[in-house]
């Protein structure tokens, strides 16, 4: 990626992409785009642009791998080659496993599991396109697709990120920023709990900035989660009026 | 933290839909605190005369066959005294992996037979019912006029079996095969 020359943040305290400190990326989100999976969604989040797919409860294969009092949930998160500006190997990298990890550990809290023993239940993520923040959009979308599943869940789940750069708070960072900035703190919630779920950061804060942060990545999952619930209800109203 | 509803509402998982004081938590529903929350994506019923709080759900139910659900399957492996059936259709959907049902001899026909061979072979394709899901495994029977197996391979020459009579016969090889075929069993030409 290209070190900016420019600053981070504009006199006006704009960014790069014209938004304010506080501002989200515009977040649009399609239900059931995935045909032959049990649930799906797509986001688009500013510039990334991410598909996740969610399949089960079905047998767990290999078979030594099932649970015996709860499902197995499993993750595969995935960039496509053409997804960023040099091309990326497909096959999966070590930030890819990791990410994997991290995504199914924020949405297993959210999942009555143990309704369905010796089972797997398997989500796919798969990034078209990446602009900084896609482990937070994966987590929105792919808790959109376990809810078109029907899988019964505690709540949603949502995740936005917040940072530091050039020495301002501010939210949702995209690709030069979170790369050329000070901070990045990626954080998943339950909206209705106010639970935690997820919560990482690179780089450094202090202790004040580090409050200021994780109530400003509250404010914007609370945000994406009214979109969130926007893209569900409109699915099904729609097909509500077709029948 | 509970606003305006009604009856019909539309609710994603994790809203709360009433304090457990107010209303019972029926089906789409649980409880934690003291609230009760949607677990599922649907419209709310509030039941004000049995107070009790449900949600009918607006998205397909997971494809987990339940106590009296028709299953297709193929047979995994049989046994003299049972066989492993791979669930591949619960109902009338179609199932996006799989799930292991076992059919022991007992359910196996309404008369007496010698050993699970005589019922079905590996590979068949087999309808049955879900009469227990007890110790998470979901047991089969097959006991049902239109139940059994639908499709049948010759265990010799691999060809379809067709139905003739109370006996399955192989066009191919002239191999003379017993199943516990269903009424139903398909003719495919």
């Amino acid at each position: 990626m290209e070190k900016s020359e420019k600053p981070l943040i504009t006199e006006d305290g704009l960014r790069t992409d014209g938004r304010g400190p506080r501002d989200l990326r515009p977040v649009k989100i399609e239900v059931g785009v995935v045909k032959n999976a049990d649930g799906s969604a797509y986001i688009e989040h500013g510039k990334n642009k991410i598909l996740a797919a969610v399949y089960g409860p079905s047998e767990v294969h290999p078979r030594h791998f099932a649970l015996q009092d709860r499902a197995l949930l499993r993750c595969k998160y995935h960039m496509a080659p053409f997804s960023v500006q040099d091309r990326k190997s497909p096959a999966p990298s070590r930030r890819e496993i990791e990410l994997s990890k991290v995504i199914r550990e924020a949405l297993e809290p959210s999942l009555f599991l143990e309704y369905y023993p010796r089972t797997s239940i398997d989500i796919f993520i798969e990034v078209l396109q990446a602009d900084g923040g896609t482990r937070c959009a994966s987590i929105t979308a792919a808790s959109i697709a376990l809810a078109d599943a029907g899988i019964p869940m505690r709540d949603m789940v949502v995740a936005c990120a917040a940072g530091k750069v050039d020495g301002h708070i501010v939210l949702d960072l995209n690709d030069i920023e979170d790369k050329n900035g000070e901070a990045d703190m990626p954080l998943a919630m339950m909206p209705n709990k106010g639970l935690i779920t997820l919560l990482q950061m690179d780089g450094l804060v202090t202790q004040e900035e580090f409050k200021q942060m994780l109530e400003l990545a509250m404010e914007g999952c609370n945000l994406i989660y009214q979109i969130q619930k926007k893209a569900l209800k409109s699915t099904f109203i729609k097909t509500v009026e077709e029948v | 933290m509970i606003g305006e509803r009604r009856s019909g509402q539309f609710v994603t998982p994790g809203t709360p839909l009433a304090i457990i004081e107010e209303f019972l938590p029926g089906p789409g529903t649980y409880v934690e605190g003291c609230y009760v929350y949607s677990k599922i994506t649907g419209y709310m019923l509030l039941d004000t005369l049995n107070k009790k709080v449900s949600v009918y759900p607006a998205v397909k139910s997971p494809n987990v066959p339940t106590v009296g659900s028709i299953v297709l399957g193929i047979v995994e492996s049989v046994n003299f005294k049972s066989c492993d059936v791979s669930i591949k259709v619960v109902g009338r959907r179609k199932l996006s992996g799989s799930l292991m049902g076992v059919l022991h001899i007992s359910d196996a026909s309404p008369h007496y037979v010698e050993s699970v061979f005589d019922v079905c072979r590996p590979g068949d394709y087999i309808k049955a019912e879900v009469i227990s899901n007890k110790n998470r495994t979901f047991h089969l029977s097959t006991v049902d006029r239109n139940l059994g197996v639908v499709l049948a391979f010759c265990s010799r020459c691999g060809y379809q079996l067709s139905k003739e009579n109370r006996r399955m016969y192989c066009k191919r090889c002239k191999n003379v095969e017993k199943r516990k075929a269903s009424s139903e069993y398909w003719v495919l030409t």
